[in-house]
């Protein structure tokens, strides 16, 4: 009878698997690899940024998976546009939770499409990491499963009314993109400056973005004549929104987010674009850990805030994957424990995977500390504990700083 | 009252191009083609790519991306919708779907998702009698109103307008009276993708180039042609300026988060009333 192995299969298949082992030298043969889902706005209203946070993702993933992985288990990326729409969102995020089994959602920008698939990530018990401001995340995340990556809405309209006050303009008129991202800043806004003596000239209104034009709101905008207006938006259609205030001969100051007023804005608009006051949350550009992030990233020390999202999508990648090695496993009831743990500490201050792994295997706790901020959760939700607001005026062309102040969540 | 008039003139010049464009090929091809928004997203983008890497003067850089815009149209057809010609006029939507999705996706890979515009400053209006106007704006609408006629000229006066007449009316006839109806669709297609060219010039101008800007028109662009009467180039040119007013009318007295379901509200309403839109002729049944 003929042998089912013979000498010749048993010899190619041991060859085989000395190559496959040999490339793959300290994952554990026969476990499954961990799989992390990325769910980026690649497209749409946060397009300049998505490819930023995908990258990062990558980046941190291949950073760990070059050193044997997690729990000797290597990671497995999915990567998925979420084109800013929470339509294609739900759809993306339901074949990375049903088909790729992932244990965590990361990246969502929008609030829209953090709010979107939630519901779907709660039920199914899968950890969200994301960038987005809407008051109503924590509300809504009734598991604690969403950790946020950014501060809320309301801190910014705070510091930009704030920064409005201290400019003296007395008269504001309103208008922002139809989001949930706005509409909790435009409420602080507008009850700020009210508060500070101001006055809202117009009833706030919302506009929707795509559209064929933007003439009909600036003209309601502007009808009072108002000293500044507040445009919180998406830089798609804020620059053309912009494009149309500047047509229709508005001489006050415009007052935005900077996602609506970066290096591409200026680019279109040119010389138009000077005198625009803007915040945002911002990396800390002394930080080690953002240092450290410039270096993965190949990208050089410009003194200028680069990548502020592209940050952030190195520090959930990062916080995912140690508190897993943290924890010791890949249950999401524990890892979300750790992530509370390895961020706001007590340990070793580590900025970056590698340092971080190394510190677990040696024993150590660890308190990790983000490219984006000190990544500190308000244990326990996953509400942000504070991140620099940077607050900037466009002059010749260039965003100059005005201040840096620590905001509070 | 005035301002708003002219403001609904400057939108439904935007508008007007892509409608005529899309209601030519209707007429003669016999689908609706929704790939009209991503071959105005290749106008703008072409232009673009005159205007800021080649380095032309904005005039003649808006010539090349019209002659690039038809060109990639005609290709199109010749790829895509020419095997497919006898299909019906569902599947060669659904199909132009596609196509859109690829086209867009195909300048989202080349140029990114940025942001973008021509290389042309920004003016302060000037104010005359009431009225607020810029100089783009101008030019923007004498465009729109040359293209409208160049292309009344071409349908009334020329051979080739004769024969695209005679073949939107009825095709088979047309064959049995000797017009070469490949060659008609063909110009069908070059023309069309002309006159997205264009539109993708002035919404350029207008508003922002980016990968989508050609899709945030084909609402107003269906919506214009449909009003005008689906087939008719002379109600496309009506319906584009009508769609304009009213969108701007809209959104100053009512909440303009409702602004961009006013297409489809004139959509619903026209065709309850006059199914053949304002300048169409009925379809007679045998």
């Amino acid at each position: 009878m003929k042998s089912a192995i013979s000498r010749r299969r048993l010899l190619g298949t041991s060859a085989a698997l000395t190559f496959t082992t040999a490339l793959l030298p300290r994952l554990a043969l026969g476990s499954a690899p961990i799989s992390v889902g990325s769910l980026t706005p690649n497209t749409g209203g946060g397009g300049p940024f998505g490819p930023n946070i995908t990258a990062a993702h990558k980046l941190v993933a291949e950073m760990a998976n070059a050193k044997g992985g997690v729990l000797g288990r290597e990671i497995a990326l999915h990567q998925e546009n979420s084109e800013t729409n929470p339509e294609t969102a739900i759809r993306a995020a339901r074949k990375l939770v049903d088909v790729n089994k992932v244990i965590g959602v990361l990246g969502t920008w929008s609030s829209s499409v953090t709010l979107g698939i939630m519901p779907l990530c709660q039920e199914a018990n899968v950890i969200q990491m994301c960038t987005s401001s809407s008051a109503n995340i924590p509300l809504k995340d009734k598991k604690g499963l969403v950790f946020n990556f950014m501060v809320l809405s309301p801190i910014w309209g705070d510091a930009l009314a704030d920064l409005a006050l201290r400019r003296g303009y007395k008269t504001y008129s309103v208008m922002a993109l139809n989001n949930d991202f706005t509409k909790s800043m435009v409420d602080t806004f507008v009850d700020k400056v009210k508060a500070g003596g101001a006055k809202v000239s117009n009833d706030p209104f919302y506009y929707n973005g795509g559209q064929s034009s933007y003439r009909a709101e600036v003209s309601k905008l502007i009808a009072d004549e108002p000293e500044a207006v507040f445009i919180p938006s998406y830089v798609t259609d804020f620059t053309s929104v912009y494009k149309e205030l500047f047509r229709q001969g508005y001489e006050g100051k415009v007052i935005t987010v900077s996602i609506s007023t970066g290096s591409k804005f200026k680019k279109v608009v040119g010389a138009a674009a000077d005198g625009i006051l803007h915040g945002l949350p911002a990396p800390s550009l002394a930080s080690a850990a953002y240092k450290d992030y410039l270096k993965f990233a190949g990208l050089k020390d410009t003194g200028a805030i680069q990548h502020p999202f592209g940050t952030a999508g190195h520090d959930q990648m990062s916080v995912l994957l140690l508190a897993m090695a943290s924890a010791g496993t890949d249950d999401v009831a524990k890892v979300r424990e750790h992530i509370h743990k390895i961020s706001n500490g007590p340990g070793t201050a580590v900025t970056n995977v590698l340092d971080g792994l190394a510190a677990l295997e040696a024993g150590e706790e660890i308190n990790f500390s983000g490219a984006s901020s000190d990544v500190d959760f308000k244990s326990p939700s996953g509400v942000l504990k504070s991140r620099d607001f940077v607050l900037w005026e466009i002059k010749d062309g260039k965003d100059v700083v005005i201040e840096t102040i620590a905001s509070a969540s | 009252m005035l301002q708003v008039l002219f403001n609904g003139l400057v939108t439904g010049a935007i508008l007007a191009p892509g409608a005529i464009g899309f209601t030519l090929m209707f007429g003669i091809l016999r689908f609706p083609n929704f790939a009209i928004g991503a071959y105005i997203t290749i106008g703008a983008f072409a232009i673009l790519f005159f205007d800021q890497v080649a380095g032309w003067h904005i005039a003649l850089a808006m010539l090349g991306g019209i002659a690039v815009t038809a060109l990639v149209v005609w290709l199109t057809d010749l790829v895509v919708f020419r095997p497919m010609r006898q299909f019906p006029p569902i599947s060669l939507l659904v199909v132009s779907i596609a196509l859109s999705l690829i086209l867009e996706n195909v300048i989202r890979f080349i140029a990114g998702n940025d942001v973008r515009g021509f290389d042309i400053p920004l003016t302060r209006p000037v104010k005359l009698s009431g009225l607020m106007f810029t100089s783009e704006q101008l030019y923007l609408i004498a465009l729109a109103v040359a293209a409208m006629f160049a292309m009344h000229a071409i349908l009334k006066f020329t051979k080739l307008g004769k024969a695209m007449r005679a073949t939107a009316d009825n095709f088979t006839l047309a064959e049995v009276r000797g017009i070469d109806t490949d060659k008609v669709i063909a110009a069908t297609w070059l023309i069309g993708g002309a006159l997205a060219g264009l539109a993708g010039f002035l919404a350029g101008l207008d508003l922002v180039i980016e990968p989508l800007i050609g899709w945030h028109l084909t609402i107003p662009v269906f919506a214009a042609a449909i009003l005008g009467g689906i087939g008719s180039p002379y109600g496309a040119m009506a319906g584009a300026v009508l769609v304009g007013l009213a969108e701007e009318m809209t959104a100053l007295w009512f909440d303009p988060a409702y602004k961009v379901g006013v297409g489809f509200v004139i959509i619903a309403v026209l065709l309850l009333f006059r199914p053949q839109g304002l300048f169409g002729q009925p379809e007679i049944k045998k």
